[in-house]
């Protein structure tokens, strides 16, 4: 049952249906053939299985051309930093707000990749990406104040009243690259999810 | 100053008079009529320009939170899928990007955005969520349904 996971998890557009909207999604669907059997009596489990792996396969084969052939273009990944997701891509500027220790001229590596995607596909995290397969590259470039924010309140006719003024730190940082650094195979993935990791 | 007493340090104004209302004019320098020219008026609307200001920047973050909820649903709408089926799947199939992605995605990763109404719609079908009126291949299985796919 794993394989139908794997298979949600890499989804690749076929460029060939694409002319149409229906065409699209009968090519995104993912049970595409399971829809065609109409007798619900003879469903065979593993005939199925069998079906997904080999849909599975041969998604993550046409990605891996067209990494190899490096025609997949400008890659976008989706990523979790200080508690907050962003959609980045090459040559972004990413505002972090509030408290962050590192400092300007850091090179980092953004590890929490939820989706990253190109023109003609698209990896989906549950809920992260495994480790090092997308390589997000990231410098701090400025870190600064805000501007003066003023917190006031006042009740009318109580008396009260009370004014503070408050600056929390910015950080900017660069988006240098986005790669993928291994080919995917479908299969590996599901086992890769026991590795050792921090978050 | 010296303050001998109390009475005497709760009557020290602070600032000269100049100076104190001069603060409130630069901030009131912008309106219009007299309130940007008398004090009096222009102290009540600055007062209440800055309690404006300390409430909006909650409500602005109310404000983006119901604007992605609505792109959200407007891009699940294309798709013919409830916003709540929607993010019920993508919860079960553990995925777990947030409103604003989603928002993003929807606007300008379309297919990417597609893709993840067919994963969630997939999952709904095969969890028998009541929204989706299609049934999944492996509910038409017995006891298929009952199986956790992971």
């Amino acid at each position: 049952m794993s394989l139908l996971a794997q298979s949600m998890r890499q989804v690749l557009r076929h460029t060939t249906q694409r002319a149409t909207l229906n065409g699209a999604m009968r090519a995104l669907s993912i049970n595409q053939k399971l829809q065609q059997q109409n007798k619900p009596a003879t469903i065979d489990v593993a005939a199925i299985a069998k079906e997904h792996q080999q849909e599975c396969q041969t998604v993550c084969e046409r990605i891996n051309q067209q990494v190899a052939k490096s025609e997949q273009g400008r890659l976008f990944a989706v990523v979790h930093l200080c508690g907050k997701q962003f959609k980045v891509t090459p040559g972004d500027i990413i505002l972090v707000e509030g408290y962050w220790p590192p400092t300007t001229g850091d090179e980092i590596s953004l590890d929490k990749v939820l989706l990253a995607g190109a023109r003609d596909f698209t990896l989906i995290g549950r809920p992260m990406l495994d480790a090092g397969l997308v390589m997000v590259k990231a410098t701090i470039i400025e870190k600064t104040l805000t501007h003066t924010k003023t917190h006031f309140k006042k009740k009318r006719r109580k008396q009260y009243m009370r004014i503070n003024f408050q600056r929390s730190p910015n950080t900017m940082i660069r988006i240098n690259s986005i790669e993928l650094t291994r080919p995917l195979d479908g299969m590996a993935e599901a086992e890769a999810e026991h590795s050792i990791r921090l978050f | 100053m010296v303050f001998l007493n109390i009475p005497l340090l709760v009557r020290a104004r602070g600032p000269d008079e100049f100076w104190r209302k001069r603060r409130i004019f630069k901030l009131a320098a912008h309106y219009r009529s007299r309130t940007r020219n008398v004090y009096s008026f222009a102290i009540r609307s600055v007062h209440r320009a800055l309690a404006y200001a300390t409430t909006g920047r909650k409500l602005k973050k109310l404000d983006m939170a119901q604007l992605w909820t609505t792109r959200v649903e407007a891009g699940c709408q294309q798709y013919g899928v409830a916003l709540d089926t929607f993010k019920e799947g993508l919860a079960r199939s553990d995925i777990q990007l947030n409103k604003k992605m989603l928002s993003d995605l929807a606007i300008w990763e379309p297919r990417s955005f597609e893709a993840l109404v067919n994963i969630s719609r997939e999952r709904a079908a095969v969890e028998g969520l009541p929204d989706i009126k299609r049934r999944s291949a492996f509910n038409q299985v017995y006891g298929l349904s009952n199986l956790k796919l992971d």
